[in-house]
């Protein structure tokens, strides 16, 4: 395996350091803001995740792992998959069938803009940790 | 004017995917994909597809790129003199034989944007075509504006679910490939 | 032909898919290298979602944010098939690289005709 030197350029560390929490805050607008403009969870989600790929590339792999901790990832696409689930089915006693959220007490609108957070945590979860196997996965050479 | 900027969109998309497939060097390739991602994000924005546009954005010169350049910096890149690659006679052949029966078929398609295509009828013999009716009835059944919004989370909303639950196994398949943890095992 | 001549040079999102699918095509054929094969497949799922996406296409249409008293808009039914299928071949495509590179791992190289002759020695 060819060897992969990290440079610490200092060039890189400010531009990230300035521009991440902009990134970030741009990705959980996108999200919420998926019912009344172009947007939704598929794009959050992956904005967020080139937040963390930027991170990554200024700080290292490893300390990026280690500051968004793997369990936290891990947590973000299973907890996704479980509450998407659970919003599948809750509206069956409620009178309506299967993921039919106009049967809910709430108003439609926020039951769509709750899944659309789900989507965007489960797809933000599954690209990063995509991102830190390809890197980090395997045995030491 | 439009039309002249679309055909030049047009000309870099297909320049860009040509010179995709004849790069010999890996990393000069990646970064030429990236460029033809971008190109076909504002495709998709001068078709009035801002959602897409935003996702291929964000994925194909993004995140796309990055996971390939990863793997290019894991594995080996022959480094090699000619920066071309000789063209395969045989495999051109197959790829002409396939892009002429394809091209025949064109003629029996609406152009684009034609008002007449079946596509974009909002009411048909048997009744409101689907997109008739997502487009009426989004607002009212739903208080959300935004159409694809309504169509994917309410209307087919098992799709989605379905989607998430493929992105859930391709994860769960990638940690059984690396042993089932995100760091690097070391002995 | 005259009449194939004319409805190409109108239709001419449908044949950048039918060209794009074509260097697609070629590129998964030809390339020695394993991550070669996987950037012509990108190629071609994209050539797909640009057709999908034409045929929804209405001209002087607006995207389909519906207001109230708005113009004609264009058919969202393909935006939610494609938005589905761009994050899926993402996924798809990491895992694929994850093949590729446990196959790097254990063969030590990616060259398709060496990979044939050490896999039929095992």
């Amino acid at each position: 395996m060819i060897p992969r030197p990290y440079f610490e350029s200092p060039i890189v560390m400010t531009t990230v350091r300035l521009v991440a929490p902009f990134a970030l805050t741009y990705g959980i607008f996108v999200t919420l803001h998926g019912a009344g403009s172009p947007g939704g969870g598929f794009q959050g989600g992956v904005v967020i995740t080139s937040v963390v790929i930027m991170i990554a590339f200024a700080f290292g792999v490893g300390p990026t792992l280690d500051w968004t901790d793997e369990r936290v990832v891990a947590g973000l696409f299973g907890g996704g998959v479980l509450a998407f689930g659970a919003v599948t089915l809750i509206t069956v006693p409620f009178g309506g069938s299967l993921l039919r959220v106009d049967a809910l007490p709430i108003p439609t609108k926020y039951a769509i803009e709750a899944v659309e957070v789900f989507i965007g945590a489960i797809v933000a979860g599954v690209v990063t940790s995509l991102f830190f196997l390809l890197s980090e996965g395997g045995e030491e050479e | 004017m439009t039309l002249a900027l679309e055909l030049a969109l047009v000309g870099f998309v297909l320049s860009t995917a040509a010179a995709t497939a004849l790069l010999r060097d890996l990393l000069a390739s990646i970064v030429v994909f990236a460029a033809f991602s971008l190109g076909v994000s504002i495709i998709w924005v001068i078709l009035q597809a801002p959602d897409v546009a935003l996702t291929e954005a964000a994925v194909g010169a993004g995140v796309m790129s990055v996971l390939l350049l990863v793997t290019v910096a894991k594995t080996a890149r022959s480094p090699d003199d000619a920066p071309l690659v000789s063209v395969n006679p045989k495999a051109l052949a197959v790829v002409l034989v396939l892009v002429l029966v394809l091209v025949t078929t064109l003629p029996a398609l609406p152009p684009v944007g034609d008002a007449t295509a079946p596509a974009l009828q909002e009411t048909n013999e048997g009744g409101t075509t689907p997109y008739g009716y997502y487009i009426g009835n989004a607002y009212d059944e739903t208080g959300v504006e935004n159409a694809v919004t309504a169509v994917l989370v309410f209307y087919r909303g098992f799709d989605t679910f379905g989607e998430a639950v493929v992105v859930f196994s391709a994860v769960v398949g990638a940690l059984i490939l690396f042993g089932g943890g995100m760091r690097r095992e070391t002995e | 032909m005259t009449g194939i001549a004319e409805s190409l040079l109108t239709q001419y999102y449908h044949v950048v898919f039918v060209l794009l699918l074509g260097i697609g095509v070629y590129t998964m054929i030809d390339a020695k290298n394993l991550v070669k094969k996987i950037i012509g497949l990108n190629v071609f799922q994209v050539s797909v979602f640009l057709f999908l996406v034409s045929s929804g296409y209405l001209e002087g249409a607006e995207p389909a944010i519906v207001k109230d008293g708005g113009g004609p808009y264009v058919n969202p039914l393909p935006h939610v098939l494609i938005l589905t299928a761009i994050v899926v071949g993402v996924s798809l495509t990491a895992l694929a690289l994850a093949l590729v590179v446990r196959v790097y791992q254990e063969y030590g190289t990616l060259d398709e005709e060496h990979l044939q002759e050490v896999m039929s020695d095992d």
